[in-house]
């Protein structure tokens, strides 16, 4: 696989139209008065109020409740299903199976790979059977209950490492591989491995992750006669909008998707599910509307994860630090259906450090498991884990401060692509020596801190990374509408997922033309009134659509000069903003107010359009970033403390200093819960269903497993040819050295190498016992 | 301890204790104003399945009558009976926290709590918080801390602060951490969340 | 979503029992447990009867021996924050401050606490295991590592989920039982079901039967005790390992010890060995390794939860030097 050739995976089955060029290239702020503050969100009221009508709170008159019926076994044919109990149950109002009039729908899984929407052959627990409306949510569940089901149970693989042994049950006909292996290759890793003064070679498997947004998957549908209302829960309208329409064949301008709020996707929810049909099938034959969100269990089988991953690294170095070559080979499972089971995994591996000599090798696996979905920077993390490692024993064996080493192989143009082309910006070097600066490495490492007790060990680590996207792109539109007493009303069709997407929108606005954010009203996120978006996913919001946001504030000062040159009858060329006014340069004496300008008033609104330019030609935008931590490891039961945290991340021009942090601490959250909490646990031996589908069993990290001493040090360098507005994206990159870093830390701490994830006591508790760690 | 409880039970603002209605006799909907004392000797009413029957609810302050069923839980009833949707629904399982209210000022699950269960207490929500359009303390901290990303955990976490903070106006950090270690937030939020329910506290005490 | 059911909300304890003794009637106390239960199809209930509405089983009493009467509804946090309790009964006030989250111990009552259903991922989950009338443990063949090293008798591996009951049986409390034949009191050590007496249930309460209160003796004089719980997350997680010590001594050396493991067992698990290596000795490193090598000696790992014996012996070493120096 070549990404750079191929779109990315959030753009993937997404119809992407190219917008129009912006009218100028405006130069780059020199200095900002606006962009880049610590400004609070201007949603917040509502998401703190209450306020915001998530899709989940969407109550509409005379409304209904969906629920599916689901497979309950890995690999299993449906041999035939009665309704008919489950009909005359009180309050049912339709129960839908895949031979309803209307209901064999073809749904396409991806890669050319599809199966019906209610297929008769599940190949996962959690498969939709059949479907039901009811007056209540009780009673659609008590429908579910009495809905008859036989099936052939089917034997099932759901570990990856067993699905290619002979005999093991094929998912689909043409066997368990889902394609050749995908290979990369660069110089001659013999050659490098043959010029090492040390290499190393070690195996590291990272654990299966679930999404798991605290708002669940679902929506509301309502037809008004052959118009299709969706509320839903999204990363992106007018990517539900498109998948809805092609399954149903309606057309575009037939479903308007809204999603004005959204409880959190990170990766899984840039795409519609069977669910969002499924609802809009029990609208139309209820004639109601249908709201239909699925239970929390659900959503652990049937809304994606991060793959597990096996991974095989050898990597040579010279005494001085020189990397010579690096060597991965990984498999993986994106489950039943084609779902990048093994995307990406090798991009830190192939890109991060100069290294003339690289080859990849990944081979994905169909498994009798739910479709994995993109989740939050897809791949990196997993290949973090391995590589990152591996550079700290590296480091070690040739005795070599470990930020040292990776500051010994710099890339300053991307090794992996084409043409060898230049980063617009790389950070990596800053970021390392910006965080080691301001987490005291060297001092860390020469002089552990002392802990209460002897038995509690303490030990620093850190880690680095590039995330392979991040720099955005066309198309995006944005309409700014400018009206008579100087607010504003910005229409963007992307989704705000938590990012802060729409309060930095605000603020690129009221960086060019003086209107205090307050007064800008942010319309976002609907297909029936905003422009088309693409969804909100692999860290491009800001990047993709702030510039688009920036021209279209140009077009608006376009038009208002040449009113206000109108006014004060000189030509506009000569006329400048500040403050909501407008002036003369060399003589500011004469001045205009905004709702001064006879010609605004005449009109009652001035509309500007702007469109995403393209990114710069032969030169990649990717962000950077480092983070180093502490630790503490009691050596007796396992139990781990992160005791402290610095994340350095160069991701161009920081938009807005608190939802920059933000994102920083949440990364790290979510990195923490790889490293040591989360992880999917199979019934392989015996049923192949998931054991732990709820928030019990499936342990995300609570306030008591993080640290609050997180430290935040943006590294900016203003990257003038990223962009008009000089950001990278953030989102993604903060999470992917997380765990590695604190592997690297418990390693430092106690000697002992970590190389599958989760690093609990279950896993310590052994280790210590079969390598005691002196006390 | 005991009349400690029975105070705390007794807070509802018709002064009516939270037992009188099952304790009284009769079927249907039998006016509380009629309710029966307390310690009536008479049989308590089976309410019977998949059929509804009228309580009386007060929340933020405001009393409800409506009708149930026994199975319906108070996180339905307010979100999708009253309308209160800044309660939100995160699990059903009593695992993250969103659907977080206070029960005589204390931080509980509302999906895990029977709505005939909660007849007669004072149930306050997130919108029970607001001064009239004006944020409370514990709002007004979380959006200066920027103490949530998608905001769909945040109802609950304010919640539980400002539980936290109705027991302990001053809470130490550990206590802090302890006081929301009950609410997931996928976003990973959690340390503006703590630096919120620090700001809250000197918020609330007319300080900060 | 939770199934259909009855509902009643009795004034009395005696009008509590008349009901459960219908069919198929459950406990409704602080229905935390409950209601999950019932949502999760673990088993059906036809009726709850709730005890919200009994003020007799709520507050902690100074019983007339010195002693402390807990009645069975007060909440896991009344009973963690109660200073008699952190005074006296410090294990019990530590081990409820770690069940769940801060809003489930608002909720559960140590009534319910003590009778919960098993966490095991088969009995929670769509699997029709041996607990739930089915005919195979899937544990021992299965995803273990969460489950027991002691006690499955070869029938059923959980673990008992308490935080609790290891505290109450460290301090050899009584239970106080209603039923239709009036009151009853069981030592809480004669209160859990092991698997092969009956797999299908967790105590000796009939189905028209409930817990009132739990009544703790007055600790003899020189009692030290503590609770420590280790798990895979801080909050909202059940105990990995967990061990509960009521040690009674005198000057420097052991009289007495009453030591109860978590995460161990099916029902919480005395562990006699412990006990017998360390009383009548004093509490040296010799002694206390001896202890934790004894507290494992006769365990049964199961295939992915080896894991138990250096962490119990780890967990145990740890408690024992700590309370040594309390």
């Amino acid at each position: 696989m070549k990404p750079t050739d191929d779109k990315p995976y959030f753009l993937k089955g997404v119809p992407v139209p190219e917008t129009p060029l912006p009218g100028e290239d405006p130069k780059p702020w020199k200095q900002t008065s606006v962009v880049g503050k610590p400004l609070p969100r201007t949603d917040g009221y509502e998401r703190v109020s209450g306020s915001a009508v998530y899709p989940s709170d969407v109550l509409l008159p005379d409304m209904l409740y969906g629920a599916i019926l689901r497979c309950p076994y890995p690999n299993a044919r449906v041999k035939s299903i009665d309704i008919s109990a489950a009909e005359r149950l009180p309050g049912v109002r339709a129960v839908i199976t895949g031979s309803t009039p209307g209901a064999d729908l073809k749904w396409p899984y991806g890669d050319g790979v599809s199966a019906k929407l209610f297929d008769p052959h599940c190949r996962f627990e959690g498969e939709a059977v059949a479907a039901v409306a009811a007056e209540t949510p009780y009673q659609a569940s008590d429908a579910l209950q009495a809905i008859e089901v036989k099936y052939d149970v089917l034997p099932f693989v759901v570990d990856e490492r067993n699905a290619a042994e002979s005999g093991a049950p094929a998912v689909h006909q043409k066997g368990n591989r889902v394609a050749a292996p995908t290979k990369y290759e660069r110089g001659d890793v013999a050659k490098g491995f043959a010029e090492a003064d040390v290499v190393l070679e070690e195996e590291y498997r990272t654990e299966c992750e679930l999404h798991t947004p605290l708002e669940l998957h679902g929506c509301v549908a309502k037809w008004d006669h052959n118009q299709l209302t969706i509320w839903e829960s999204t990363q992106g309208v007018y990517a539900v909008q498109s998948k809805v329409a092609e399954v149903l064949g309606l057309p575009l301008s037939k479903v308007r998707v809204i999603g004005h709020y959204m409880g959190g996707g990170f990766g899984s929810k840039l795409r519609p599910g069977k669910y969002t049909v499924i609802a809009a099938l029990l609208a139309a034959k209820t004639a109601r509307p249908v709201k239909l969100f699925l239970s929390r269990e659900e959503t652990f089988v049937t809304c994606g994860n991060r793959p597990p991953t096996n991974m095989k690294l050898k990597a040579g170095v010279k005494k001085d630090g020189t990397l010579t070559a690096l060597e991965l080979t990984v498999t993986g499972t994106g489950g039943a259906f084609p779902a990048g089971g093994v995307s990406l995994v090798d991009w830190q591996i192939r890109d991060l450090y100069t290294c003339p000599n690289v080859r990849t090798e990944a081979t994905d696996f169909y498994t009798h498991t739910g479709p994995a979905r993109p989740f939050r920077a897809p791949g990196h993390p997993q290949g973090s884990w391995a590589l990152e490692q591996m550079l700290d024993a590296l480091a070690e064996k040739i005795n070599m401060d470990p930020v040292d080493l990776r500051l010994k192989n710099i890339p300053l143009f991307s090794q992996a692509r084409d043409g060898k082309p230049k980063y617009s910006s790389t950070g990596l070097k800053e970021c390392l020596e910006t965080g080691a600066k301001a987490f005291g490495w060297e001092d860390a490492r020469k002089n552990r801190s002392a802990s209460q007790s002897r038995h509690l060990r303490r030990g620093v680590g850190m880690a680095a990374c590039v995330w392979f996207v991040g720099g955005g792109g066309p198309p995006s539109t944005i309409v700014l509408k400018l009206f008579a007493d100087g607010s504003a009303n910005l229409n963007m069709g992307a989704s705000d997922i938590g990012t802060g997407t729409k309060t930095i929108m605000a603020m690129v606005v009221s960086e060019e033309l003086g209107i205090d954010p307050s007064k800008i009203f942010i319309e976002n996120a609907d297909t029936g009134t905003t422009q088309f978006a693409t969804p909100s996913g692999g860290s491009k919001t800001i990047p993709t659509e702030s510039p688009a946001v920036r021209a279209a504030a140009i077009e608006v000062k376009r038009q208002l000069l040449a009113m206000a040159a109108q006014d004060l009858k000189v030509d506009a060329s000569r006329l400048a903003m500040k403050d909501g006014s407008i002036y003369i340069s060399n003589d500011p004496s004469r001045t205009v107010k905004i709702p001064d300008v006879a010609g605004l008033k005449k009109r009652g609104v001035i509309v500007g359009v702007g469109y995403r330019g393209p990114n710069p030609a032969n030169l990649v935008v990717n962000p950077f970033g480092a983070q180093f931590c502490e630790v503490q490891v009691d050596v007796r039961t396992g139990e781990i403390e992160i005791l402290r945290f610095v994340a350095a991340h160069e991701s161009g021009r920081v938009m807005n200093r608190l939802t920059f942090d933000n994102q920083v601490i949440g990364g790290l959250t979510m990195g923490i819960g790889l490293a040591s909490t989360e992880f999917r646990v199979l019934d392989a031996n015996e049923t192949g269903k998931l054991c732990n589908k709820n928030w019990h069993d499936y342990k995300l990290p609570t306030a008591l497993d993080i640290t609050e001493n997180i430290t935040s040090v943006p590294v900016e360098i203003l990257d003038n040819q990223a962009n008009s507005t000089g950001a990278k994206g953030l989102g993604e990159p903060v999470t992917i050295p997380t765990a590695a870093a604190i592997a690297n830390a418990v390693y430092n701490a106690t000697g002992i190498r970590i190389t599958h994830t989760p690093i609990n006591p279950v896993q310590l508790s052994l280790l210590f016992s079969e390598k005691p760690v002196k006390e | 301890m005991d009349d400690t409880f029975e105070k705390k039970t007794c807070t509802c603002k018709t002064g009516l204790s939270r037992r009188s209605f099952f304790t009284s006799v009769g079927v249907g909907a039998v006016a509380l104003a009629t309710a029966k004392p307390v310690h009536s000797q008479e049989k308590a009413q089976v309410l019977e399945p998949d059929s509804t029957e009228k309580i009386r609810l007060i929340v933020n302050g405001r009393e409800h009558r409506i009708l149930v069923e026994p199975r319906w839980t108070l996180l339905f009833v307010l979100r999708e009976k009253l309308g209160l949707t800044g309660t939100k629904m995160g699990c059903e399982r009593g695992e993250c926290g969103a659907c977080t209210v206070l029960i005589n000022d204390i931080p509980q699950y509302s999906c895990l709590k029977l709505a005939v269960e909660s007849e007669g207490y004072a149930i306050t929500t997130l919108e029970g918080l607001m001064n009239g359009e004006n944020l409370g303390p514990v709002q007004q901290a979380f959006l200066e801390k920027d103490a949530y990303q998608c905001g769909y955990c945040t109802p609950g976490q304010i919640m539980a602060v400002e539980g936290l903070l109705r027991q302990n106006a001053s809470p130490t950090m550990d206590q802090i951490k302890r006081g929301v270690s009950g609410n997931l937030c996928r976003c990973g939020a959690y340390k503006n969340i703590f630096d919120a329910a620090d700001l809250a506290a000197k918020l609330k005490t007319g300080g900060g | 979503m939770l199934p259909n059911f009855a509902y009643v909300r009795p004034a009395s304890v005696e009008g509590a029992v008349d009901h459960l003794h219908s069919e198929n009637s459950r406990v409704h106390a602080g229905g935390t447990d409950l209601l999950g239960c019932l949502r999760d199809n673990i088993f059906m209930a036809d009726k709850l009867v709730s005890l919200s509405a009994l003020s007799d089983l709520r507050g902690i009493r100074r019983a007339a021996d010195g002693g402390l009467r807990i009645g069975a509804m007060n909440t896991i946090t009344e009973v963690a924050t109660n200073e008699s309790i952190q005074d006296q009964y410090r294990a019990l006030a530590m081990g409820a401050s770690e069940v769940a989250s801060p809003q489930l111990r608002n909720q559960g009552t140590i009534g319910g606490n003590m009778c919960q259903k098993p966490r095991c991922w088969y009995y929670r989950g769509e699997f029709h295991c041996l607990r739930k009338g089915g005919t195979v443990c899937y544990a021992f063949g299965g995803e273990n590592q969460f489950h027991c090293i002691f006690g499955s008798d070869d029938h059923c591996a959980i673990v008992h989920p308490s935080d609790t009951a290891p505290a109450l049986l460290a301090f050899n409390a009584q239970v106080r039982i209603a039923g239709p034949k009036g009151d009853r009191l069981v030592p809480v050590e004669q209160f859990f079901v092991r698997p092969a007496e009956n797999v299908e249930k967790e105590t000796i309460l009939q189905p028209d039967e409930l817990v009132t209160e739990i009544m703790l003796p007055q600790p003899p004089q020189g009692t030290r005790s503590s609770y420590r719980k280790v798990r895979t997350r801080r909050s909202w997680d059940f105990a990995l390992a967990g061990v509960a010590l009521a040690v009674v001594f005198k000057g420097d050396t052991v009289e007495s010890a009453r030591v109860v493991l978590s995460g161990a067992a099916p029902v919480p698990w005395r562990s006699a060995e412990v006990e017998k290596a360390i009383i009548g000795k004093k509490l040296d490193s010799a002694v206390v390794s001896s202890a934790a090598e004894a507290a494992v000696k006769q365990a049964q790992p199961l295939s992915k939860n080896r894991y138990k014996i250096p962490l119990f012996k780890a967990v145990i070493q740890q408690e024992l030097e700590k309370i040594a120096h309390a």
